[in-house]
């Protein structure tokens, strides 16, 4: 069943995906620190408000996923921002999340060493995105 | 007549913008792929005094072109500093080109005994078989393998 994108529901199967592979488990070992994802707005895009995904990861777990603001999001020790298009570019697999940062496509703000000691979880966590199906707002 | 005012003469000094004492950026708009570089770099050598000692011996100019982005930078290490430049520019000691994800595990690469990158673990072995696929390419390695293995130093977040 779809959810829609950047919903409730949405980051609850999120936060299951991830808390379900055991890669992610292995490659987050150490892991401590919150995560935001800023999804800007685009409302020709039928996305008229920017919002915030708040990820609680510890130690190889995601602990809370949470949808809210885009303040609340900029407040974590690491976020990631990018307008909607180039969030659902990474879900749908046209953009691979590393390239994206290294193109500028996805800001990332953040200590550089520890989230490139820990590529593989994010790719990981990138993957998971992709796992689950979604509704996006440009397409209904 | 000539202008005798030396003061509005072209200069061709690159201007340079200083972002901390050991990290600067030869563009005015540094792009994603240098300012990350450069990021990565500055909190190394101010987190590492090992790294720290390395960055203060090396001088070399190291290209890094990443092939499935056609983005590159090179980077002019001066004994202490480093200027970071958008794209790959002449003189080069080393060039390395590889594909993003192999870029990254480059960061990753542990050191271990004698401050030799370490081939032999999960990220050593992915990236040993990338230079064996071909797929990660280190032009000029041959006449500087101590400049590799001190670039690689610098570079790991290990």
């Amino acid at each position: 069943m779809t959810v829609s994108a950047f919903s409730d529901e949405w980051a609850r199967q999120f936060k299951d995906e991830v808390n379900r592979s055991s890669t992610y488990q292995s490659a987050a070992k150490g892991w401590k620190w919150t995560v935001g994802l800023v999804v800007e707005a685009e409302p020709d895009k039928n996305f008229p408000e920017s919002k915030g995904v708040v990820m609680d990861l510890f130690d190889g777990s995601a602990r809370d996923i949470k949808v809210g603001s885009a303040a609340e999001a900029q407040k974590c020790d690491f976020v990631i921002t990018a307008p909607y298009t180039r969030w659902k570019q990474v879900a749908t697999k046209e953009l691979d999340a590393t390239k994206g940062i290294l193109q500028g496509k996805l800001k990332l703000k953040g200590d550089l060493p520890t989230i490139v000691r820990y590529t593989k979880a994010s790719q990981e966590m990138t993957e998971c995105t992709t796992r689950i199906p979604v509704e996006w707002p440009d397409e209904k | 007549m000539h202008d005798p005012d030396p003061g509005r003469m072209a200069r061709r000094k690159i201007k340079t913008n200083r972002v901390s004492r050991a990290v600067d950026y030869a563009d005015p708009e540094p792009s994603a792929f240098a300012s990350m570089l450069g990021g990565l770099i500055d909190a190394n050598v101010g987190n590492s005094p090992a790294k720290r000692k390395d960055f203060d011996d090396l001088a070399a100019r190291v290209g890094i072109w990443v092939t499935d982005i056609d983005e590159g930078v090179t980077l002019e290490f001066q004994r202490g500093s480093l200027v970071v430049h958008n794209g790959l520019k002449p003189k080069r000691d080393i060039t390395i080109r590889a594909e993003a994800e192999t870029v990254m595990n480059l960061s990753n690469l542990r050191i271990g005994l004698f401050g030799m990158p370490v081939y032999y673990d999960e990220v050593g072995r992915g990236v040993a078989a990338k230079l064996l696929q071909g797929k990660l390419r280190i032009d000029g390695m041959l006449g500087n393998i101590a400049t590799v293995n001190t670039v690689t130093r610098i570079f790991s977040v290990r």
